[in-house]
Parts: C-alpha cells; sequence; structure tokens
C-alpha cells in the first residue's frame, strides 16, 4: 500500500546515464522499479553493459514485493545473460505472478544455458499460456529436442502448433488435458475440440468435468467432443449441474426488499427498483409529518411503521418470488 | 460403448473424492449388498462428487426393487438427488419409471435434470417413449434437443416426414447433412432460430445462406435483428445470398435487439432523480450528482418555506432543468446501447 501511495508523489526522472557513468549499481538496481517503462528498460540495458559485476546486487531484487522491480530485475539479468544467475531465474519460475515467470521463462532462454533446460521444462505445463509459450520458446532457442512424442506433444501444445498436435494422436492428450486449466476460455475451447477430433475414451472423465466449465462455449464443445470419445450420454447431465451459476439469492432480494423497499428489485436488475426506493422513503416521511401533525406529538414514527411494515413485507415476499422464478441462465 | 461398460472402465473412480480429511468414506460396496436403496439414495446428494456417482451407479444395479423409492427420490427438491434417481433409472430399466421420466422431462426446473431424464427415456427402450421425445427435438435447448436425438437413436425411432428428419438431424449437430435437405430445411430452421446458443444459430444462418433460397429471406430478416453480432454479420451475407433486397438489410439491423441500457429509463430515472439515470447507464459520478441534487433541493424548500413561498416550487423549478437532462441521458443511452453492428 505505501509504495503505491508513493507512487502518486511526482518524481524527478532518473538519470540512468548519469547512474551508469558513475557505475551507481544499487542506483540502478533501484531504476528498475520505475513506473515508466523507458526507464526501467534503460536500466535493463545500462545493468547489461556492467556485466556479471551487477549480477551480485541484482539477484536479490528478485525477491522483493515490488512487482516491477522483479521484472526489472529479470529483465537485467536476461541483459547481462550470466549463466550463474540461472538458479535464482529457476526459483522465478515458481513465481505466483504469471507475468514474472513470462519474464524468467524468457530471460532463461536469453542466457542460452544448457542448466536452463530442467528449469524450462515444467513451464511447458504452466496454467498460463504467455508462461508455456514463453517456455517453448526458450526451450528452441536453447537447442532442446523433446525425447519422444509424448515431449513435443507437450512442446506443440504449448507453442499453440494445433496442426502437430494432432497428428500426434493420444500423446497429446495429458497436455490438453492440461490447457482445460487456462484462463483463456478459447484455449480451452481448442483444447476440448481436440481432445474431440483424437477420440480416446481416457479422456471421457476430463470432458465430463469440462461440462463444469464456466464458459458456455467450452461446456457445449465438451458435450460434442464426449460423443466422439464414446462417454455414454447419460453420464453428461451430471457434469453439467456441476456449472458455476449466476443465480440471483432470493433471500438477499426480499431482505433488501424489507430493509430498503425497492433497493431488493434493484438487486434483481429491474432499473425501476431505484424508483421504488424514493416514492417509499417520500411516503414515510410524507406519512410521518401528517400523523404527528394529527396528534399534536410525536407519534408519527409509531403510525408510520405500523402501516407501512405489512407493505415492506409483502414487497420483500414479492422480491423472493421474482427472484425464485427468474428463468435459469442459458447453459 | 455402453453406459455400464463405460462404468466399468472406472471413469467414476477418476472424479476427484474430498474424503481423506478426517471424513469416514461410505461403504457404498456393503450397502449395496445389503440391498440398502434408503442409504443409497441419502449418499446421492454426498457432498463429495465420486460418493453421488457410486451410489447412483450402486442404485443402478439394485434391480426392479429399487424402482418405487427411486421414483419417489426424482421428485426430491436436490438436483444431485433428482440425477442420481435419473441415471439409476436409467441404468435398471424398468417401464414403470416412464411417468415419472416424462413428467421431469417436460417440466423439471433444471436443465440438467430434463436432460438426464431425457437420456434416460431413450435407455428405457420402450416405444411409449417416442411421443415423449419428438417433441422435445424442437426445444430451444441444444442440450435437450441433442438428448432427444441421442434417445430416438437409441428407441430405433425413424421420422415419418422430412421435417422430422431435419430436426433430429440438427438435434445431432449434423450440420453437413441438413445442407442436402435444401429448402426442404427452411421450416425446421427459421423455428429453430429462436434457439439460446448462439453458435446453433451461426450454425443456422451458415445453413440458410449454403440453401441460399428466396424462401429463406424471412428467417435472415429474423437473424439480422438477433442479439448477437456474429449472428448478425452471418445473416447479412446469407440475406444477400438469399436474394433480400440490399437496401432492406441495414434498415433490419437497425431494428434489431439491443442489449445496453434502456434509453426510455434512463430518460425518466433522470428526469424524477437526476444523477441515478446517469448511474444507470454506468456513470458512477452519477450518484455524487444525485445526492448533490437531493441536497439542492431540501435546501431549497427550507428556504422557500422560510420566504412563506410554497416549498414545491423547487420542484417547479428544478423539473424543466431535470427534463432536459433527462433527454440528455436518453441520447447517451441510445448511442450506448449495442453500438456494435
Amino acid at each position: 500500500m505505501i509504495p503505491l501511495l508513493l507512487d502518486l508523489i511526482p518524481r524527478r526522472k532518473i538519470d540512468v546515464g548519469t547512474l551508469l557513468g558513475n557505475r551507481d549499481i544499487p542506483g540502478l538496481v533501484n531504476a528498475l522499479s520505475s513506473r515508466n517503462p523507458d526507464v526501467q528498460s534503460e536500466a535493463m540495458r545500462a545493468l547489461g553493459e556492467i556485466g556479471s559485476a551487477a549480477v551480485g546486487q541484482i539477484v536479490p531484487a528478485l525477491k522483493q514485493r515490488n512487482r516491477r522491480l522483479r521484472l526489472g530485475a529479470i529483465g537485467a539479468l536476461a541483459e547481462i545473460q550470466d549463466p550463474g544467475a540461472v538458479p535464482a531465474l529457476a526459483e522465478m519460475m515458481r513465481d505466483p505472478v504469471s507475468e514474472i515467470r513470462w519474464q524468467a521463462a524468457i530471460a532463461l532462454g536469453e542466457i542460452g544455458s544448457q542448466e536452463a533446460i530442467a528449469f524450462l521444462i515444467p513451464g511447458l505445463e504452466d496454467a498460463d499460456k504467455y508462461v508455456r509459450y514463453g517456455s517453448a520458446l526458450s526451450l528452441a532457442k536453447i537447442g532442446y529436442q523433446p525425447a519422444g512424442d509424448a515431449g513435443w506433444a507437450w512442446f506443440y501444445a504449448a507453442r499453440q502448433d494445433w496442426d502437430r498436435l494432432r497428428e500426434l494422436g493420444s500423446y497429446a492428450l495429458p497436455p490438453l488435458h492440461n490447457l482445460l486449466r487456462d484462463n483463456d476460455s478459447e484455449v480451452r475451447v481448442r483444447a476440448v475440440r481436440m481432445i474431440g477430433d483424437i477420440g480416446d475414451g481416457d479422456s471421457g472423465p476430463v470432458l465430463i468435468g469440462a461440462l463444469g466449465d464456466p464458459d458456455r462455449q467450452v461446456r457445449w464443445e465438451a458435450v460434442l467432443a464426449s460423443q466422439k470419445c464414446g462417454v455414454p450420454p447419460m453420464c453428461l447431465p451430471r457434469g453439467l449441474c456441476r456449472r458455476p451459476r449466476m443465480q440471483k439469492n432470493p433471500l438477499v432480494a426480499g431482505f433488501l426488499n424489507f430493509l430498503l423497499p425497492g433497493l431488493g428489485y434493484g438487486y434483481l436488475g429491474k432499473w425501476w427498483g431505484i424508483m421504488i426506493f424514493q416514492i417509499e422513503l417520500s411516503i414515510t416521511l410524507w406519512l410521518h409529518q401528517t400523523e404527528t401533525a394529527k396528534y399534536g406529538v410525536d407519534v408519527g414514527e409509531f403510525y408510520t411503521y405500523l402501516v407501512l411494515f405489512p407493505l415492506y413485507f409483502l414487497l420483500a415476499i414479492h422480491a423472493w418470488y421474482l427472484a425464485k422464478n427468474l428463468p435459469e441462465e442459458p447453459a | 460403448m455402453r453406459y455400464d461398460q463405460f462404468r466399468s472402465i472406472g471413469i467414476f473412480s477418476v472424479v476427484p473424492s474430498i474424503h481423506g480429511r478426517g471424513q469416514s468414506v461410505p461403504d457404498i460396496g456393503q450397502l449395496k449388498q445389503r440391498g440398502d436403496v434408503s442409504s443409497l439414495i441419502s449418499l446421492l446428494n454426498n457432498p463429495d462428487p465420486s460418493v453421488g456417482w457410486r451410489a447412483a451407479e450402486a442404485l443402478g444395479t439394485c434391480g426392479a426393487m429399487a424402482v418405487p423409492p427411486l421414483i419417489r427420490a426424482a421428485r426430491s427438491p436436490s438436483a444431485l438427488v433428482r440425477i442420481g434417481a435419473i441415471e439409476a433409472l436409467a441404468a435398471i430399466r424398468d417401464p414403470r419409471a416412464l411417468d415419472s421420466l416424462t413428467r421431469i422431462a417436460r417440466r423439471d426446473r433444471l436443465l440438467e435434470v430434463r436432460w438426464a431424464a431425457v437420456l434416460a427415456l431413450g435407455e428405457l427402450g420402450v416405444p411409449e417413449a417416442v411421443p415423449v421425445l419428438v417433441p422435445l427435438l424442437r426445444d430451444a435447448s441444444p442440450y435437450l434437443r441433442y438428448g432427444a436425438a441421442t434417445a430416438l437413436d437409441r428407441a430405433g425411432w425413424q421420422p415419418g416426414d422430412i421435417g422430422d428428419q431435419v430436426y433430429l438431424m440438427i438435434g445431432r449437430q449434423d450440420w453437413t447433412g441438413i445442407r442436402k435437405y435444401g429448402t426442404d430445411a427452411l421450416l425446421p430452421l427459421r423455428d429453430l432460430l429462436r434457439d439460446a446458443d448462439e453458435k446453433s444459430r451461426e450454425e443456422i444462418v451458415s445453413v440458410l445462406r449454403e440453401i441460399g433460397d428466396p424462401q429463406a429471406c424471412g428467417s435472415c430478416r429474423n437473424a439480422l435483428k438477433d442479439r448477437n453480432p456474429r449472428v448478425r454479420w452471418k445473416a447479412v451475407l446469407a440475406a444477400i445470398d438469399c436474394g433480400l433486397a440490399s437496401h432492406e438489410i441495414p434498415l433490419t439491423v437497425a431494428g434489431r435487439e439491443r442489449t445496453g441500457p434502456d434509453p426510455v429509463a434512463a430518460a425518466v430515472l433522470n428526469f424524477l432523480f437526476l444523477g441515478i439515470g446517469y448511474n444507470y447507464i454506468g456513470k458512477w459520478w452519477g450518484f455524487p450528482v444525485f445526492i448533490t441534487y437531493m441536497f439542492i433541493i431540501f435546501l431549497a424548500q427550507f428556504i422557500f418555506a422560510e420566504l412563506s413561498y410554497p416549498p414545491v416550487l423547487a420542484l417547479v423549478i428544478a423539473y424543466p432543468v431535470t427534463a432536459l437532462l433527462g433527454i440528455h441521458t436518453y441520447y447517451l443511452a441510445e448511442r450506448m446501447s449495442d453500438e456494435e453492428m
């Protein structure tokens, strides 16, 4: 939070040239966290010019919480191309942030050390397509040759080389199953389609799992693919039943309408809910004034709620009923 | 591959189990041996999906004695219990389940449960299921159409006319096969343009384009007004190939169903509660505008009351202004609603 607030304070542009002239490595490492991508790039190149002497001071920056600093530090190590940085970069392949893992995969490829291959191969199984693609490109750059068809399948899946992947038949299934974890629904659709094209019965459980996908297109493709894989149709509805539902909660709608009449309708997406809320507010105030004026003492509140509470209750039941009967989201 | 064979290759053992965290795994094998149907039914709702799968599988082997309790379970409020019971009834294949499955296939609230019932009707293998399944080929859901087509195939049903044949092919998603029916396929294709699934509507419009018959112009007009831009674009191509007058196409597209905010609602809201209309069309500052407006109105009413003017004068002055802003919101909302053609 504090670094974010500090970012709001305008700062003088860092003169990377001077820092390089002074061989101010800590200053250059600090410049790697700049919000200005040009300054970051200049600092990376400057550290690259300094070379291996800077590695020892860049590596600790990889452990900092600042994401830009970590990205910049990885970029600087890629510029320096010192094989001694491989273990530190390999560590970054396990970073929870996908951009960092992607950058680390690219940096390992830039260094070009054979030692990096062992750390890049797991990158082919990453859930993020950028990391997989970066790992595959880096492996190709280092001259990695997968041992057999199974290895090539992971490699082609990471490169999204669908035609070659299809040619590998059943060998392609493990990487295709892995692609179903991808955040990009387009990738998942293609993976499910290809699983169907391969038509192997062993993919049944994975396809049934794909029926619970958050994306409609993936779910429907899983139905079609399961047909090609010989999955008995009777097994499919249960899989579809696991799909996420965006249903409105009837109790929430009722509760809102009871406490703040009209807002329960707003929760259900009715644009006129706010109007009912305003009208109800005006009626409440008017009743309060009228009753108080009638009895001369401040009994308005009691009478107001005596009249309005049954109405609120009815509105709550109505909102509950509406929510309960909202049409189901198309599967 | 049949349902029971598929079960035997262990598909259900692959479904992840949530047990192993101090919870005891129910001994389904023992319950099955004892023929304890009611305990097995109670397991259908188990939070562990693998237990539900295996309980349904075990119930499917319990034979005719399990049918009456399973029919009762098929009316359970829990969707998982209903699906499990239907799966078991499908495996037992007892004709007594026909009425219950028919009712579920026609009326259940959940699509998945209806789909399971449709497939189970096919598993029963009784001719009485056919009249229930045939109308479902015309359902708006591709899942139910697919289920009905699969079930009818299993029942060995042969369509009586070309129309039914085309519906069956659409149900099977056999888009290539439909093309050869040419103009005979137009009526079912037009009927199913109301499909909830965009992909199916796209396929239907593509087939209309390939048929390229002037009789398809009406369907093309409907598709030109589709809420999905991809369907609309395919409809433009289809309309040209079917011979719809070119100058009609932009007019029809302009009359499409808009998916953005309703301009009238935005205007009414801004007229009555200035700012809420802006909020409705997605402007974050709408609510602060509303609060400010209300504050000014209350303040004005107070001042007018102090000056012995009627407080309602504040609203009389405000409404012409909010009316203008209401019109402004109307045009803003109209521009925002579904700009992509």
